[in-house]
């Protein structure tokens, strides 16, 4: 799985990165940093999660190729 | 019992998170959405601003989708509940839970007549009549200067219309409070905004498409396109008579409970405090946190965390980039902890820098969460 973050969208709330913060980060200027190319297995559910609650919707799940 | 069966009655945020927490909380049963929206979940943040001068589209905002697990049923509205036989009605027929998560939402408050077709502005479908309307408007008079009203004014200025904002009270200062209220509206007024302040209610008037409102002095103001932002009316008709507690929505307790087995979050509740006063919060982020509190407490019961608010919200307009923290309307004049307003850049708190109750960014990039750790620090360094 693979997130695509639209740092233009990006408005800086944060809350991605408040329901996953083991995949989303904020630079300095607030925007979202993402921690990994691709999410790692274990972390698959969360960064969903901090996807959905997106309230811009600047973030996207990707499925990666022919994963399981 | 544990729960095997749960269903969602809505199709926004708060549903889509609650089906979201059932899953990070490991919930492996069956999961039903029934919503009555003709899209998948999507936020209605953008439809004040992008979606409305035309910039992105319903595809543009549509939330990731829910897994496919998920059985979400679009054009699905419950028509009423059961709590004794564990009954949501629709109708295409009965559905059964274990577990029931209400997050109906609200819809547009109106105020004209039955036979004025009132422009409002909450579902993706007002979004389109409006963007419609307002591409043949050359003038524009917004009823109600809240956050939506405000950010409908700025679209329409940004797109070169002639705009006026009416409201009983100075646009924003409810939200905002006086001090960064009435900076947005300076910079409203010289973008090129009229702001009317009447002192009463006003007449919506001409149908069946208003095209102006009377103000109780008589005067009135006319437009091409008149847009009503007077707030929401929660959606709780279909729990008429289903013993469900309604005092202007769905009364929750701390841990978004409303009767065994049932719990609700979002625009549709109202909270009630330990003192008996019931606070309605229709934010985005209050139905994320009240969702993830309300699921726990179906799966969990009082083992639970209650719900927590981390009252945050936000507005766009005028190219301002407002972030506030805490209490709402925060009176008096702000300590400055960076910035300023004159030049553009503030971080404000009230009613002082030690333990503010409330925190506001005005186009200063801090993230939401260092304000949260701005607010309350001695609260919040308590144990939860």
């Amino acid at each position: 799985m693979r997130i695509v973050a639209d740092q233009d969208r990006c408005e800086g709330h944060g809350l991605c990165a408040d329901t996953a913060p083991e995949v989303y980060d904020l630079d300095d200027d607030a925007i979202v940093v993402l921690r990994h190319e691709v999410v790692p297995p274990e972390l698959e559910r969360k960064a969903e999660a901090g996807a959905r609650v997106c309230p811009v919707a600047a973030l996207r799940v990707e499925q990666i190729g022919a994963e399981p | 019992m544990s729960v095997r069966d749960v269903v969602v009655v809505g199709g926004s945020i708060a549903a889509l998170t609650a089906v979201e927490m059932l899953r990070m909380e490991d919930f492996d049963g069956r999961i039903t959405v029934l919503s009555d929206e003709d899209v998948p979940p999507y936020t209605r943040v953008p439809l004040s601003k992008g979606v409305l001068t035309g910039t992105e589209s319903i595809d543009d905002v549509v939330l990731a989708p829910l897994a496919d697990d998920v059985d979400l049923r679009l054009q699905t509205s419950a028509t009423a509940l059961d709590i004794d036989t564990r009954t949501v009605h629709t109708p295409s027929g009965p559905v059964r839970y274990d577990g029931l998560v209400i997050a109906t939402g609200g819809r547009a408050r109106r105020l004209g007549r039955p036979d004025q077709v009132e422009r409002v502005l909450r579902s993706h479908g007002d979004c389109a009549r409006l963007r419609d309307d307002l591409a043949a408007a050359s003038s524009v008079l917004v009823v109600g200067g809240g956050f939506l009203g405000m950010e409908i004014a700025s679209t329409a200025r940004t797109l070169g219309r002639e705009v006026t904002v009416v409201d009983l009270a100075p646009p924003l200062d409810r939200l905002l409070g006086a001090a960064v209220g009435g900076h947005v509206r300076s910079v409203a007024t010289q973008a090129g905004v009229r702001i009317v302040v009447t002192d009463g209610g006003v007449r919506l008037l001409g149908a069946p498409v208003p095209t102006g409102v009377e103000l109780v002095d008589g005067t009135r103001l006319e437009a091409d396109l008149v847009v009503s932002a007077v707030g929401d009316v929660p959606n709780v008709e279909w729990l008429a008579g289903s013993g469900v507690q309604l005092h202007g929505g769905i009364v929750v307790d701390s841990h978004c409970r409303v009767a065994p087995d049932v719990v609700a979050a979002g625009d549709v509740t109202v909270i009630s405090e330990g003192d008996g006063q019931l606070t309605r919060s229709p934010h985005w982020t209050n139905a994320v946190d009240q969702a993830r509190a309300a699921v726990r407490a179906l799966l969990h019961g009082d083992s639970a965390a209650p719900y927590r608010p981390s009252q945050y919200c936000w507005t766009e307009q005028f190219g301002l980039d407002v972030k506030m923290v805490g209490d709402l309307d925060p009176q008096g004049e702000p300590t400055v902890l960076d910035g300023s307003l004159d030049e553009g850049s503030a971080l404000l708190a009230w009613p002082d820098a030690t333990a503010p109750r409330t925190v506001i960014a005005v186009n200063h990039r801090t993230p939401p969460a260092k304000l949260k750790r701005l607010l309350k620090p001695a609260a919040a360094a308590a144990p939860a």
